[in-house]
């Protein structure tokens, strides 16, 4: 009976941890975000949403006050027949008006517009932009508790998109690390794989007969004296030229005291590879194993992958607003690094009904587009660290052999 | 083996060349060497990258300033003309129709104020604002610009409209967040290392006393002090406040206004409805200073902000991993309470159980 109860416990206490951790997982985070997101645009709309026909009233005000102004002042006043002058009388009274028209439009007023300004997509392209830091600007809160708000909803939701960058980075990531294996390396193919490992034998061979010529102590004592040939033998990973990938597989690891192999979960580097030399040639290929995450991406396919989400961007924008190529690429570049102009914002087109879909759009490209920056920051960095480390390496040799 | 030749063939090529040039014993050469690290590292202190970052986003606002000034300015062109159109169309009608007939006339003055409406918003949402690009351009309002594209900040009160313009952005934001990234994490590091020695030593200050009375002058053991995060807090809040009374007493923004364009500036969320300096109807020269002004601001505020974050994240984990010592004390006692708990149930069962027999 008190262990059921035990277990009863351990379950709910299992239950409550699993949850937190779903929370926290990737499909979490998403939803949370865009629970949030959707919380916001509902708030924002609500709170926003009441002004809007005020203001139209507003300006139609102000026009019946120019016409009636334009009536009394002007036509009125002046003898009518003296055309220069009522004409720069008229021309006064419209720059003021124009000047009216231009404050209005600044305070949120947008000309005869069909469709309301906070209608829900562009409510939800709003909060977007709040916690996605990049603000466009297309709509800002005009009223006191809308600015309140917005200033509690950034500072929460902004800690709550990081979280998801970085999330949905790690996560995009890994399976981009496995596409790529897998089909940029070959890597899952395993007649490929037996053709390059019968490619690389001869290489094997090399490096074993020369770690078996001399015993690894004396080896060790000369190579200081004598300086970097046997050093270079000894470090057959830092062969000149040699692939990226080859180096990753599997490598016959020389004997070194001194020599760790790096970390296998950082660095390209499958299960320790003790080379036997009477071993069978085909336990050579059982030690092929595939090892996605241990690969790291050159940072030139990260640039790739940035600049072809771009140009897509730019094209599909492109066509949708009639934006030119340059524009598009501009609001893409502009959206992405969170800079958030504003000059250009999909579905804002003056006097045609805006496209309510346009702005989901823009949203989704947005999310999408934020983790797929990040999961490429997260790639290079890896790539960065790797090039140091092996730098470093490279450094400490070169510094060893000056002794 | 022969690939491996050239590669220490030139080791020792270098390593001789090194020796050579060590054992000649060129002074100048290693001073020069010197001065060069020394400038490197420089450059990747506080100072020096602060440095950078003014000069990066002086360079760009002259660049910029170059480049977007001596677009014509087609806009400006069309709303005059636009304005010339109604004033001709309005003399039109006052001339047609019969004019001491008032509906008439009002109703078809307020038409063609309709139309005229219209196109001048058409015009606004388009880009523009009463400004010529020799107004816009002026130098601060370049440097902000700059400032805002390599912040991430964006305000959009300031656009390019040339095609250089635009590509220039993108090749000076390519260059430019890296750096300002730069800026970022040192300045963090800098001013957080500066306010934890500042709120250790306060704190030692406030507790000396405490401490000799109780110990006699002998200090316990010194626990890591981690600044709390509502210490940043308040850091954080003064300089908000601190903008908001500035910005407020200048722009004539109420308080809440200009609270609002501060957090909105720190988050770099830029909506750009409020941007000092941006009025149409201030004079041009007034707004100068106060461009140079926000810029400091926002500059200094974007450190603070990355103090806040190193220090937070700091006493965020520290705060974490006593919560999970907490929690596995607890966990245990829970455990151990149960365990008791079920051996003495089991005692106990097996004592009745005893007894029945």
């Amino acid at each position: 009976m008190p262990r059921r109860k035990r277990r009863l416990a351990s379950r709910i206490r299992d239950y409550v941890r699993g949850l937190l951790a779903f929370l926290f997982s990737n499909v979490g985070v998403i939803v949370l975000v865009l629970a949030y997101t959707i919380a916001g645009a509902f708030m924002f709309q609500a709170i926003e949403g009441g002004g809007e026909m005020e203001r139209a009233q507003n300006m139609t005000r102000a026009r019946d006050n120019t016409a009636q102004h334009l009536w009394e002042n002007v036509t009125l006043a002046l003898n009518l027949f003296n055309e220069t002058e009522l004409r720069e009388r008229i021309g006064m009274e419209i720059k003021k008006y124009q000047k009216i028209v231009v404050t209005a439009v600044h305070a949120g007023w947008d000309g005869t517009r069909s469709s309301r300004q906070w209608s829900f997509s562009s409510a939800f392209l709003y909060s977007l932009t709040v916690i996605t830091t990049i603000g466009y600007g297309h709509l800002f809160p005009r009223t006191n508790w809308g600015k309140v708000i917005t200033i509690f909803y950034a500072l929460l939701g902004m800690p709550l998109f990081l979280l998801y960058l970085t999330n949905v980075g790690e996560l995009l990531a890994r399976w981009f690390k496995c596409i790529y294996a897998l089909i940029c390396l070959c890597r899952g193919c395993p007649g490929f794989t037996r053709r390059r490992v019968a490619r690389l034998r001869p290489q094997y061979d090399l490096s074993e007969a020369e770690s078996i010529e001399r015993p690894p102590a004396w080896r060790s004592r000369h190579s200081e004296s004598e300086g970097t040939p046997e050093l270079e033998g000894r470090y057959p990973r830092e062969l000149p030229r040699r692939p990226e990938y080859i180096r990753s597989i599997s490598m016959p690891q020389p004997y070194d005291p001194r020599y760790r192999p790096p970390d296998p979960r950082q660095r390209g580097w499958s299960e320790p590879v003790a080379h036997q030399p009477g071993s069978p040639v085909s336990s050579d290929f059982s030690y092929v194993t595939f090892d996605a995450q241990s690969i790291t991406v050159p940072i030139s396919v990260c640039v790739a992958i940035m600049v072809g989400y771009l140009l897509s961007g730019s094209l599909i924008f492109g066509m949708w607003e009639k934006w030119d190529l340059l524009d598009g690429a501009y609001f893409c570049f502009i959206s992405l690094s969170s800079i958030g102009f504003g000059d250009f914002v999909p579905g804002e087109r003056v006097y045609t009904p805006r496209i309510e879909t346009s702005f989901i759009v823009c949203s989704l490209y947005l999310m999408l587009g934020m983790a797929l920056v990040a999961m490429c920051f997260n790639l290079m960095q890896e790539q960065v660290l790797h090039y140091i480390a092996s730098f470093k390496r490279a450094f400490k040799r070169l510094s060893r052999c000056k002794r | 083996m022969e690939r491996q030749h050239p590669i220490s063939a030139s080791f020792h090529g270098s390593m001789r060349s090194r020796d050579s040039s060590s054992t000649i014993g060129s002074d100048p050469r290693e001073k020069i060497k010197d001065c060069f690290r020394k400038f490197i590292a420089f450059m990747f202190t506080q100072v020096g990258v602060g440095a950078l970052v003014v000069c990066y986003a002086i360079l760009g606002a002259a660049g910029f300033m170059h480049i977007e000034k001596d677009n014509p300015d087609e806009q400006l062109e069309e709303v005059k003309r636009l304005r010339q159109n109604c004033a001709e169309a309005l003399w039109n009608i006052t001339v047609n129709v019969n004019v001491f007939n008032e509906t008439i006339w009002v109703l078809k003055v307020n038409e063609v104020l309709r139309l005229f409406q219209n196109n001048i918003t058409a015009a606004i949402l388009t880009g523009y604002n009463g400004r010529s690009a020799q107004d816009i351009w002026s130098f601060p309002a370049a440097l902000m610009y700059s400032l805002s594209v390599f912040t991430m900040i964006g305000y959009g009160n300031v656009v390019p409209k040339t095609v250089w313009g635009k590509i220039s952005t993108i090749a000076y934001a390519c260059f430019g967040i890296p750096i300002y990234i730069l800026y970022f994490c040192n300045m963090g590091k800098v001013l957080a290392k500066t306010f934890k020695w500042l709120y250790i030593t306060a704190h030692e200050c406030s507790r000396r006393d405490d401490t000799l009375f109780e110990e006699g002058g002998i200090q316990p053991v010194k626990r890591k002090i981690t600044v709390p995060s509502t210490a940043c807090l308040w850091v954080i809040s003064f300089y908000i406040l601190t903008g908001t009374i500035m910005f407020g007493a200048w722009e004539d923004w109420n308080y809440l206004d200009s609270t609002y364009f501060c957090v909105i500036s720190l988050c770099k969320i830029g909506f750009g409805d409020f941007v000092p300096g941006a009025n149409i109807a201030d004079s041009a020269d007034g707004s100068h200073v106060k461009l140079v002004i926000n810029f400091i601001y926002v500059l200094l505020g974007m450190g603070l902000v990355a103090m806040c974050y190193n220090l937070m994240c700091e006493d965020v984990q520290v705060k974490v991993r006593e919560l999970k010592e907490d929690l596995k004390n607890c966990l245990d006692d829970i455990t151990l309470k149960i365990t008791v708990c079920m051996n003495d149930t089991k005692y106990y069962h097996q004592k009745q159980s005893r007894s029945a027999k």
